[in-house]
């Protein structure tokens, strides 16, 4: 029998580890919609969890360490767009470059400012569950009390899906991604959508960021997303470029890593490495078309012709 | 870019490479700044960085090495660039390149190969898993349409976790446990299946991979410039449906060319592990393969552009770890640099194409 306080945990858990994910991911998604296939996912995340850290630190609110963790991303999304819209560069290239720089810059950024006391305390935000949901005996407190942004993401999700789906704007994004040139024949301003959309991203990364230093466990590591970043890509590729799709993507990464602390908790011996890259392999054979039909956007990474 | 060029306009530095010097410069002078800012005599820190990089014949010799590593991932990358394909899976093509050297070295019969063959075929066996890994996105992209890109970058990741997990179980690579504090890593590997070094003194490591390499990087310039195949690379990569009308066969120099990626990739990770490293670590490709890849987009398809960026970062990445160690800079400041000479010439690089267009 599964005892049902351990079922608790692991679906507590995969939530909490899935959330940076979904954050990341629908914002990934906006952007690869719209054409531009942003690399720079990682850092973006990496550095809004570290100007998130720092600034709750520094100022003992989260929530304006979150809102630093934002402003602090837009430019460097800004700087993605910049380079792969307006000068044509290779996305690929311009992410990797910036996932480089940010990991050196935010280490030593911490470096710099928490070098002597690297186990500062670093104020979190506040925990919060659905009225009446806690109160469920067993599941309540381990799965629905959670950091409001987690909350606050599902909200952000579903705005994103209704967009995507039922808005002129949504149908503009999805243009830009299949057709810039007949979108751009028709009026639409190609390269602005773009450059929105991958602010956007930056919006979303920053707020995913945010969720691992000040949302999940209160500190800030060097390099401490860890390739959840591309982890999120991953997501939006196995997703099929659906948002509905990319969620449970999301999920189940989730619950996988999850289950590399919890079943040796439970005394089963499983490879840890094999749980860890699942969803890569997932992902690889979705792009392999071993699992439906691949439809990736058709102008993606394409730049716009020098018109724009 | 290549072909018959004027005696003369080969004289003046060509605009990709003033560009590529401005941006090193940048890059350089805005770490000098962050030096300063970190209240570190500059003078100081660019002491340490040059004692580490250059500064001893250890020094000089770990630094060649770390180059070679990076060199080997760049060449694969421009010979998949010619046929307009990006292999950005170089560190995943380290990772199973180390793993099969370790395996093929730690298995006893191949330490007694006569003739150097001890160490010759762990090097072949990693070139080979390289090849495989490079050609399984290779075949994707042929028969399914996949985006070679995304298929590369999925597979290194799970490399790197297959070097993980190949350390921590006893019936794969890890060590016997003799105890509960015997690390996840394998066993080291015997000294016949090492690389040769040059000069026969462990005070200066060079090994025979130079050799190897120096090779290498005249045979791939001889191939992509000299030869039908780079000729058919280019074709195949300029306007596939033109190839296929020549009567190319161009899936088969699609997947050749990711398998050629992957095998030079697996032989960096040889390099890596039987060279420097001795035993299989997780994480032990460490970067490499993202650096070389980095060093084979600067080069813009020139085998020249690779000796050159590999030789600055391997300098760069020596240099970084000196730094730290006597200056108390950490390392993270080379990898701020490297970042901005990334973004920068990538950013530049549609500006250099419209400069060498007006220079024609």
């Amino acid at each position: 029998m599964i005892d049902p306080e351990l079922a608790a945990v692991f679906v507590g858990s995969s939530i909490r580890l899935a959330a940076p994910l979904l954050l990341a991911a629908t914002g990934e998604l906006v952007s690869e919609r719209a054409g531009v296939l942003n690399m720079s996912v990682e850092g973006l995340m990496l550095a809004g969890a570290f100007a998130g850290a720092t600034a709750s630190w520094a100022t003992g609110s989260p929530l304006l360490g979150l809102l630093c963790g934002v402003l602090c991303v837009l430019p460097i999304a800004w700087l993605q767009a910049f380079l792969s819209i307006t000068l044509r560069a290779n996305q690929i290239v311009t992410g990797i470059g910036i996932n480089i720089l940010v990991l050196g810059a935010t280490t030593l950024g911490y470096r710099a400012i928490f070098g002597s006391r690297s186990r500062a305390e670093i104020p979190g935000l506040d925990k919060w569950a659905p009225p009446g949901l806690s109160e469920i005996p067993h599941l309540g407190e381990q799965v629905f009390r959670q950091a409001w942004l987690l909350y606050a993401a599902i909200v952000l999700i579903v705005l994103v899906g209704w967009v995507m789906r039922a808005t002129a704007l949504g149908l503009a994004i999805h243009a830009a991604g299949t057709s810039p040139q007949a979108a751009s024949h028709s009026g639409l301003k190609v390269s602005r959508i773009r450059y929105g959309a991958v602010l956007f991203t930056g919006f979303m990364s920053a707020l995913a960021g945010c969720f691992l230093s000040i949302g999940d466990i209160h500190t800030f590591t060097e390099g401490m997303t860890g390739g959840a970043g591309y982890l999120a890509i991953a997501a939006v590729i196995f997703g099929n470029w659906r948002l509905g799709r990319t969620v449970m993507a999301c999920c189940l990464f989730g619950a996988a890593t999850a289950l590399q602390f919890q079943l040796p908790a439970m005394g089963i011996e499983v490879p840890s490495a094999l749980l860890i890259a699942l969803p890569y392999v997932l992902a690889l054979l979705a792009v392999g078309g071993l699992v439906g039909r691949q439809v990736a956007p058709a102008a993606l990474t394409k730049p716009l012709p020098a018109q724009g | 870019m290549s072909g018959p060029v004027l005696a003369w306009s080969r004289l003046r530095p060509t605009p990709a490479l003033q560009v590529s010097a401005a941006a090193v410069l940048l890059a350089f002078g805005v770490g000098a700044l962050l030096i300063a800012a970190l209240g570190v005599p500059v003078g100081d820190a660019v002491a340490a960085f040059a004692d580490g990089a250059w500064g001893s014949s250890y020094a000089l010799a770990a630094s060649i090495n770390r180059a070679l590593v990076l060199m080997l991932v760049g060449l694969g990358f421009i010979l998949a660039e010619r046929a307009n394909l990006t292999n950005v899976g170089g560190e995943g093509q380290i990772a199973v390149g180390g793993i099969t050297a370790t395996a093929l070295a730690l298995w006893p019969p191949v330490a007694q190969l006569p003739w150097g063959l001890a160490f010759i075929v762990p090097m072949l066996g990693a070139c080979a898993a390289g090849a495989f890994w490079g050609g399984i996105a290779g075949v994707l992209r042929v028969k399914m349409g996949t985006n070679e890109v995304i298929a590369t970058l999925l597979l290194s990741f799970i490399a790197i976790w297959m070097v993980y997990g190949s350390v921590q179980s006893e019936h794969l690579l890890r060590r016997p446990m003799t105890s509960s504090a015997t690390l996840p890593e394998s066993l080291e590997i015997p000294v016949a299946t090492q690389l040769p070094l040059l000069t026969g003194d462990a005070g200066t490591p060079l090994h025979v991979g130079l050799l190897i390499g120096v090779v290498l990087a005249v045979a791939v310039a001889l191939l992509l410039n000299r030869t039908v195949t780079g000729l058919q690379l280019r074709a195949t990569g300029l306007n596939p449906r033109a190839a296929r009308r020549a009567g190319m066969p161009i899936d088969r120099l699609a997947i050749g060319a990711l398998c050629a990626a992957g095998a030079f990739g697996g032989l960096a990770g040889a390099f890596m592990l039987q060279g420097e490293q001795y035993t299989l670590k997780a994480g032990f490709s460490s970067g490499y393969g993202f650096d070389g890849l980095v060093v084979g987009l600067l080069a813009r398809g020139s085998a020249t552009g690779v000796v050159a960026g590999s030789l600055l970062f391997g300098f760069l990445r020596s240099g970084g770890i000196n730094l730290e160690m006597v200056a108390q800079v950490p390392t993270a400041l080379v990898v701020v640099i490297q970042g901005l000479i990334i973004v920068t010439l990538a950013g530049a690089a549609i500006g250099i194409q419209r400069m060498e267009a007006r220079r024609k």
